[in-house]
């Protein structure tokens, strides 16, 4: 297919961060009126582009064209000048201003003279209803659903004369009703002339509204053409690259109970119940998984059994247990430490502690083997955990809690936002922990990553251990 | 390498503030600077009054550090040092038949136990109540002065009732001063143990190794299995005791009494010391005895021109100023923004 003359174009554009390359050297043409997604896993270069076409990131060398004119790169003055608006995943809206307030405080073009409110605001009405969409635009933008703080961001774009709108990860927030209405949306965008530009990583939301795609992986393109030529699997073999081969589960010979919990109750972080009499039991040689929607109580279940929460009930459990955490940021890594200090987190027990003086060298070394262990990349045991990928502070994490060989293990989410790769590893070291005789608890909201490691499967929902789901057997 | 080119820009920094401040003011800059150094270094006076200032600010640095490294924002530095003084009075009242020594070690224990009991009570209220310790450590800070005025005016009074001070400490009842001629005195010897000691705290035992982790991310050491408000409470504990550590020191080495003019700020200045120090017990060393040695050499400077020891605040400010924006200069630069 030949294509014309593209609205918005990327040239040879290159940007790295530190040792990490994320764009190398990538060509992007957008044509008018076409709705473009650009897809990737995490880390893939999304975001960077995005920035790069917002102007919120200067390109290290290569060019942005809009309508073949080069544009100054790295403002995003001169590109909302040039009519590219950016919707970024997370609202730029203030919270406790009407949604009047908040168009008004984008159309302000410098900070003199009095609040110009009338003109934006009609503006706003007008192509609200041209969208057919009703907004209270004297409604507090705290108080909007999140498809509704969405439109006021797509409005304040609209209010811009933009020609060209790029949404970062729009459905990445949307309930699934509201997703629907958002491809609505979209289409309803394209019908009236504009162009969009799509970050996603989705495939049935691109087949959905995309007419083009164009797929990043480490940075590069590995794919770009129409739609229509493409099928889930072939984008999302070029998403991941050849996929690993599966974990292998070997039959193990479960054993006694090292895990137990009666009849507990567990409160949340705002005093809610959050867990109700759940009962379970997880024995040596298997793994329990422990399935259902975010925000179900499994948390802070697995929270209670790692005895980091209070919890009411009887609670049988060895000394030492292994805990996972599904915040690699939050929970789990101390990012401005050096590597071996975030190691040696859960080492507080240890003997590298005489009478609580530390054994530094001792310390040093125990760490560097943990880390060829695992296959930590990094510059050294003392580099900061910040510089490291999701995929090696997942590896490190790891590390810190599987190297003990511990009797108990809870996994929660262990895999998430990482590459396929990353994933692997961690379900082998999971399923070599099991081999050893471990019991693991692997909390997880992807069926997948249960379907593929648990011998068995509770489901939660409401604080409530629903049902037991068999394994297949394996 | 990278540390030791850090500590020398910072050096040459600090050197060339105070050049730009006094040529700021009018003065002549190569005979202020000498002035000041005479002060502070010329003859064993000028040592011992930059030792006699080093030693709160370092000690309520130190302090300082330690909360603030558990992330506990500690600013009520001089409302423990003044309880620490206050603590060390009324225990004079008490075990002063009994001779020196017991003063002395008792004396010195009770200041720290009452100056951690005070930060003690400030972590608590957050940890507990959910009351920022940054705001009420610094409104503790005017309490315990007042209570001070109060004090040497009714419970603390010396025994003739007339002036507002309690009763001065004879020579025996004071730390022992080596050369009687000088400031310093022994006490002054907990400076380089307190030092070396809350560096090893830091960076080597299992407890210091807690402390700074739960200040950088308390949730990990919670997912630890550690408890991040038992870790706050201590380091506000040790703060404190470090802050009471210092007024007493200084009742029974350097003042002698307690009076309306006790607190001299010191552990407000400690705020500064500790951020320029950068948060570790060398570096706090290093900018407690520098500010030391200038308020100790603006003595001099003030016999021989119209400047006084303000002049310090301004650099130290300066200093401050300089520091902050070299480190959010320095983040920038290494993030560069991220994916």
């Amino acid at each position: 297919m030949s294509r014309s003359s593209p609205i918005l174009e990327a040239r040879g554009v290159s940007r790295s961060f530190g040792a990490i390359q994320a764009l190398d050297s990538i060509d992007v043409q957008i044509m008018p009126g076409e709705v473009h997604a650009v897809l990737g896993e995490n880390g893939a270069g999304k975001s960077t582009l995005m920035n790069i076409f917002g102007g919120f990131l200067a390109p290290e060398s290569g060019d942005v064209l809009v309508d073949s004119v080069p544009a100054p790169s790295g403002s995003p003055r001169a590109m909302r000048k040039l009519g590219v608006a950016l919707v970024h995943q997370h609202f730029m809206l203030v919270p406790e201003f009407t949604v009047a307030e908040n168009l008004a405080l984008d159309q302000m073009s410098d900070l003199v003279g009095s609040l110009e409110m009338a003109e934006p605001l009609d503006k706003a009405r007008r192509q609200a209803g041209d969208l057919g969409w009703e907004i209270d635009f004297d409604a507090m933008t705290r108080q909007l659903r999140v498809g509704e703080q969405q439109r006021v961001e797509i409005l304040k774009a609209l209010c811009t004369e933009a020609k060209i709108i790029i949404l970062d990860e729009p459905t990445a927030v949307l309930s699934k009703d509201e997703i629907s209405e958002f491809v609505r949306i979209v289409r309803a965008l394209r019908d009236s002339g504009k162009t969009i530009v799509l970050i996603a990583h989705k495939l049935s939301e691109v087949f959905a509204m995309a007419d083009y795609v164009t797929v990043l992986r480490g940075g590069r393109i590995v794919h770009s053409g129409p739609i229509g030529e493409q099928t889930d699997e072939s984008l999302a073999q070029a998403m991941v690259g050849d996929p690993p081969a599966l974990a292998q589960r070997s039959l193990v010979e479960a054993a006694g109970v090292l895990l137990r919990a009666d009849e507990i109750e567990v409160k949340g972080d705002r005093g809610n119940l959050a867990v109700r009499s759940a009962s379970l039991e997880v024995r040596s040689g298997e793994i329990l998984g422990l399935g259902g929607v975010d925000g179900n109580g499994q948390i802070e279940l697995g929270e209670a059994l790692a005895g980091i929460r209070p919890a009411s009930g009887v609670i049988e459990r060895p000394k030492q247990i292994a805990y996972l955490p599904q915040d690699r940021h939050k929970d789990g890594l101390v990012l401005s430490m050096p590597l071996w200090e975030n190691l040696l987190i859960g080492q507080l027990d240890s003997d590298l502690f005489a009478f609580g003086v530390l054994k530094r060298s001792a310390a040093l070394h125990w760490a560097a083997d943990v880390m060829d262990e695992y296959e930590v990349k990094a510059e050294s045991v003392h580099a900061p955990a910040r510089s490291l990928s999701g995929g090696n502070q997942q590896k490190v994490l790891a590390g810190r809690t599987l190297s003990q060989h511990p009797g108990v293990i809870i996994a929660v989410n262990p895999t998430r936002g990482l590459d396929v790769r990353a994933a692997a590893f961690v379900h082998d070291r999971l399923l070599q922990a099991r081999q050893d005789g471990a019991a693991v608890l692997l909390i997880s909201t992807d069926w997948d990553e249960l379907a593929a490691l648990a011998d068995r499967t509770l489901f939660m929902s409401r604080g409530k251990l629903q049902q037991e789901l068999l394994g297949d057997g394996k | 390498m990278k540390e030791a080119l850090l500590v020398l820009a910072a050096g040459a920094g600090l050197a060339l503030l105070l050049v730009l401040t006094l040529a700021a003011f009018g003065q002549d800059v190569g005979t202020s600077l000498r002035l000041l150094a005479d002060g502070a270094f010329g003859d064993k006076y000028g040592i011992g009054r930059t030792a006699v200032r080093a030693c709160p600010l370092i000690l309520c640095a130190l302090g300082l550090t330690v909360a603030w490294r558990a992330g506990m924002y500690n600013i009520g530095g001089e409302g423990q040092y003044l309880t620490g003084a206050v603590a060390g009075g009324f225990i004079y009242q008490v075990v002063s038949g009994v001779g020196p020594v017991v003063f002395h070690v008792v004396g010195l224990l009770g200041a720290a136990a009452a100056g951690a009991g005070l930060a003690w009570f400030a972590g608590w209220l957050e940890v507990k109540r959910g009351v920022q310790v940054v705001i009420s450590t610094i409104l503790m800070n005017f309490i315990v002065l007042k209570l001070v005025e109060w004090l040497v005016r009714g419970p603390l009074q010396e025994p003739n009732g007339l002036l507002p001070t309690s009763e001065r400490l004879s020579r025996e009842m004071m730390l022992a001063r080596p050369d009687p001629q000088t400031d310093f005195h022994i006490g002054i010897w907990v400076v380089p143990i307190a030092i070396l000691a809350t560096w090893f705290w830091l960076y080597r035992t299992r407890a210091g190794f807690l402390n700074r982790a739960v200040g950088e991310n308390q949730h990990a050491v919670r997912a630890a299995g550690q408890k991040p408000a038992h870790l706050r409470l201590r380091a506000m504990m040790i703060s404190g005791a470090l802050c009471g550590l210092a007024g007493g020191i200084d009742y029974m080495g350097w003042a002698g009494q307690i009076s309306d003019g006790f607190s001299q700020e010191w552990g407000f200045i400690a705020i500064p010391v500790a951020l320029l120090g950068a948060l570790n017990p060398f570096g706090v060393a290093a900018a407690g005895v520098y500010f030391a040695a200038l308020f100790a050499g603006s003595k001099e400077l003030e016999r021989f021109s119209q400047l006084d020891s303000s002049v310090v605040l301004v650099v130290q400010a300066a200093a401050v100023l300089g520091i902050v924006w070299a480190a959010s200069w320095m983040k920038n630069r290494q993030q560069g923004g991220s994916e």
